[in-house]
């Protein structure tokens, strides 16, 4: 493994410390009948246990790219090695065995059974039926699906989301340490994949593989990334973690592609938790000492309902809307805009005020804690 | 004497030449379909590449021109082709069965090549990438989703047989179609009109015999997942 | 297909200087979209090269040369011919308007039942039609032209209901929703959309007629089968395999015609 790192790599920011697991070295792709390479001369690694997003315009060549380390698509030159091993030429079918790949629509078999699929590949690789049976049930509780229920249905009776889940458990089956993934929230819709990728996260921090992911949406990028790879027209442009990858791209082509949504896109890498929020006051008293706090009324629970009192404006004008503190501030001016309100309660769990974010802060810059700066 | 007096009294011919009508068809179709979904599976391997010589050129060959060679088969009216085989495989079943399956091949072949390839792309794409080979994913994935297609395939050419047979009378062959030219050279005598009628309606009784046979293996064939 | 016509009519928009080229591109991209229609005249060809060899061959004696006399085999032929159109004609008068008029609101519950019968009729034997027929109303031309239609009906007409069921919906509704009226809808959309299935039908009712007419010799109705229903009787082998490769390639050529058609029809409406 070691002996890889000398190798020339585009650039590894952090996680130097960790041995990389994938890595690509010269890797060319050149389709029959085309001159111009898919993918051409492509150094890249991918650290153990770190999740790197492949993003790009379609035809830039990050499909290709998957497709290559797991070989559906053999590379034209060049040399691929998995774990210091190098697998440009072993037998194509063994090697995917050894790598779990999930694609957009799932792939699942129609005519297996959940559990069924899910053992496709230990089944492949000899594993005995009860082991087979255990593995299932455990991969479908870790995907949060009750294995009762859902081991003996089939796919079709299985929502999109449903669906992908399996599909992420078939391939983790075989406990592979490589996973790739070919766009798999693609085609489901915006609310479950919110809720997937939150999971996938979750999951990931389990089982800690070493990921390659494929996909178009720059939000899904910067969310689930460890390090994110920009690819243009067959080349790697650009290959950081995901606050670098926006706040300072490499050249015209990233920050055309990161595009004028660069500043907006930053503010859900941006945790209220991490904010240094302007104080609330829920005491009526508090009304008369024009400190320029605001001032919420509260019910009865200490949830804030209405404003009381609001420096420099009408509070009756203004709607109270409020934000979680676990969200970002991406949310926060969501809710604003959502409810045209100037500024935002930022509330915990209880749903008790814990501090004010103003639409002014935003332009007059967010300042973070001390503490975690 | 009334039409159900004729059944009565003829039981035994009605029954037997029933009975040769079903196991002409069941040889005929049996036969053609194995022939048709083998040369399917052994043509339906994947699109050639146009650059590069390879197997899968014979095969896409082969599949094309075999779908418009019998499908320009099965245009050929059922008399030319038993008076063609006639002088080669002789009077009787032979001829007939060799000619029914001639006609079983298009429906079935066809089927079989459609079925085969559109199966869902993403399918085979993570069987693909799930380490699985080119034969284990014919015979595991494409054959078991292709096979409600294949199977109904089967089951339109068995219908079609079984009109197709009874003109294999005119050879010798064995079924119903003995009782229609029976029927029509006797005709003006007594009973002919019900000899013809029983032939004719007695396809339809093997057409429902089949029918039930089929829902059964239907049943009992396609895989749980995919059943309708 | 459609990139057929487009590419046509670019073509004729060019400079006059690249004429020769672009003529010889249709030519070619003709050639490369519709070269499968070749085959079947070639094996018509062959087969018909075949059987001339082999008749040439050999020693007919005086009952086959009375049989094969090209007066005799051309008066069949056109037997032949005349009750496969007319019957095919028939099969489309009838055939087509049932099935739109199963098409439209009103009846399509009548569809599920027709499509029914209509499958498992490819059971019922033509050759049984045609004989029962003759029962009924004597030998003779136009009872086998009735006994050809009633064999056909039922295909063509399922074949017709499953074409238009495959008319996009969506084109029907952006034709309402512009104000068409329903039988507007019906000759300006539905229709024209339909006709490729139309010629389709008339291809199945074709085959099926040209099959079932070799045997309306059995009632009397002359055609290509008195051939073959001479050589069995006489029991002459060199008149049996002229017989059926006459058949054979009637069948093939018009099917080969009603191809072609097709193509053009599809062509155009594409």
């Amino acid at each position: 493994m070691s002996e890889t790192t000398d190798q020339p790599v585009v650039e590894t920011p952090q996680g130097a410390g960790k041995p990389d697991m994938i890595v690509l070295e010269g890797v060319e792709k050149i389709y029959p009948g085309s001159e111009a390479p898919a993918v051409s001369q492509l150094d890249m690694a991918i650290p153990q246990g770190e999740i790197v997003m492949l993003i790009g315009p379609s035809g830039c060549g990050k499909t290709t790219t998957l497709k290559m380390i797991n070989r559906l698509i053999e590379p034209t030159s060049g040399r691929i090695l998995l774990d210091g091993k190098d697998v440009t030429h072993v037998n194509g079918d063994q090697l995917r065995r050894e790598i779990g790949y999930v694609i957009q629509q799932g792939g699942l078999f129609p005519h297996f059974s959940i559990a069924d699929n899910i053992g496709v590949v230990p089944k492949m690789v000899g594993w005995d039926k009860q082991r087979i049976r255990e593995r299932a049930d455990e991969l479908l509780h870790l995907v949060g699906l009750e294995p009762s229920v859902f081991r003996d249905r089939y796919p079709r009776q299985l929502s999109g989301g449903q669906q992908q889940r399996v599909g992420v458990a078939r391939a983790l089956a075989a406990d592979p340490p490589v996973m790739l993934m070919d766009e798999p929230f693609g085609a489901i819709d915006p609310i479950t994949r919110d809720r997937l990728q939150d999971e996938f996260l979750e999951i990931q921090r389990t089982v800690g593989k070493t990921i390659a992911f494929v996909t178009h949406d720059l939000q899904e990028a910067v969310k689930l990334g460890d390090k994110i790879a920009v690819f243009a027209t067959g080349r790697l442009e650009q290959y950081d973690d995901p606050n670098t990858i926006l706040t300072r791209p490499a050249n015209d082509f990233v920050s055309d592609f990161v595009g004028g949504g660069a500043a907006v896109r930053r503010l859900s890498l941006l945790e209220l938790s991490r904010l240094e929020l302007h104080p609330i006051e829920t005491d009526e008293k508090a009304v008369g000492n024009s400190n320029g706090s605001p001032v919420a009324e509260v019910d009865a629970s200490g949830k804030p309902v209405s404003w009381r009192h609001l420096p420099g404006a009408d509070a009756a004008g203004v709607a109270l809307v409020t934000v979680p503190l676990s969200g970002t501030v991406y949310d926060a001016v969501d809710v604003m805009l959502d409810g045209s309100a100037s500024l935002v309660a930022v509330v915990d769990e209880e749903g008790r005020p814990q501090g004010v974010l103003h639409w002014n802060d935003l332009v007059s810059g967010l300042r973070t804690r001390e503490r975690d700066a | 004497m009334n039409f159900l007096d004729y059944l009565a009294t003829n039981s035994q011919q009605i029954v037997f030449l029933t009975q040769a009508h079903f196991l002409v068809v069941l040889i005929a179709v049996g036969i053609g379909s194995a022939i048709s979904v083998a040369l399917g599976l052994a043509v339906s391997t994947g699109e050639p590449d146009p650059r590069r010589f390879s197997l899968d050129w014979f095969a896409t060959g082969i599949r094309e021109g075999g779908l418009v060679f019998t499908a320009a088969l099965l245009t050929v009216p059922s008399l030319a082709l038993f008076a063609l085989f006639l002088p080669i495989t002789g009077l009787g079943i032979t001829t007939a069965i060799i000619v029914l399956i001639i006609y079983t091949l298009y429906t079935v072949l066809r089927n079989t090549v459609a079925g085969l390839t559109t199966v869902d792309r993403a399918v085979l794409e993570s069987a693909r990438g799930l380490g699985y080979g080119r034969v284990r994913r014919l015979l595991t994935i494409q054959l078991p989703l292709a096979w409600p297609v294949i199977l109904n395939g089967i089951r339109v050419t068995t219908l079609i047989s079984i009109s197709i047979a009874v003109v294999g009378a005119v050879v010798q062959g064995p079924g119903l179609g003995i009782l229609l030219l029976n029927g029509i050279s006797r005709i003006g005598a007594a009973n002919s009109f019900y000899q013809v009628l029983a032939g004719t309606l007695l396809c339809l009784v093997v057409a429902a015999v089949f029918e039930i046979f089929f829902a059964i293996v239907q049943r009992l064939t396609i895989p749980r997942g995919i059943r309708v | 297909m459609s990139t057929a016509t487009s590419e046509t009519v670019d073509l004729q928009a060019e400079e006059s200087v690249e004429e020769v080229e672009g003529q010889q591109g249709r030519i070619s991209s003709l050639w490369s979209q519709h070269y499968d229609l070749v085959i079947l005249p070639a094996i018509i060809i062959l087969l018909l090269l075949a059987l001339f060899l082999y008749v040439g061959t050999r020693q007919l004696d005086s009952i086959e040369q009375r049989v094969l006399a090209p007066d005799n085999v051309a008066g069949l032929l056109w037997q032949q011919i005349l009750l496969a159109a007319v019957s095919t004609v028939l099969v489309l008068v009838i055939a087509v308007p049932l099935g739109i008029v199963l098409s439209r609101r009103g009846a399509r519950r009548a569809q599920g039942p027709v499509l029914a019968v209509g499958g498992f009729a490819q059971a019922l034997p033509p050759f049984g039609v045609l004989l029962l027929m003759a029962f009924w109303l004597d030998f003779g031309f136009w009872t086998a032209i009735i006994g050809l239609t009633i064999a056909a009906l039922l295909p063509v007409l399922r074949n017709t209901v499953v074409g238009l069921q495959q008319v996009d919906q969506s084109l029907i509704e952006a034709a309402r929703g512009m104000g068409m009226t329903s039988r507007q809808t019906l000759f300006r959309v539905e229709i024209p959309l339909a006709v490729p299935v139309i010629v389709a039908g008339l291809r199945v009712a074709l085959v099926l007629n040209v099959g079932t007419a070799t045997l309306a010799s059995y009632i009397g109705a002359g055609g290509l089968g008195e051939l073959v229903q001479q050589a069995l009787r006489l029991n002459r082998i060199n008149v049996l395999l002229v017989a059926g490769g006459i058949i054979a390639a009637l069948a093939l050529l018009i099917d080969w015609l009603a191809g072609v058609a097709e193509r053009v029809v599809v062509t155009r409406a594409g």
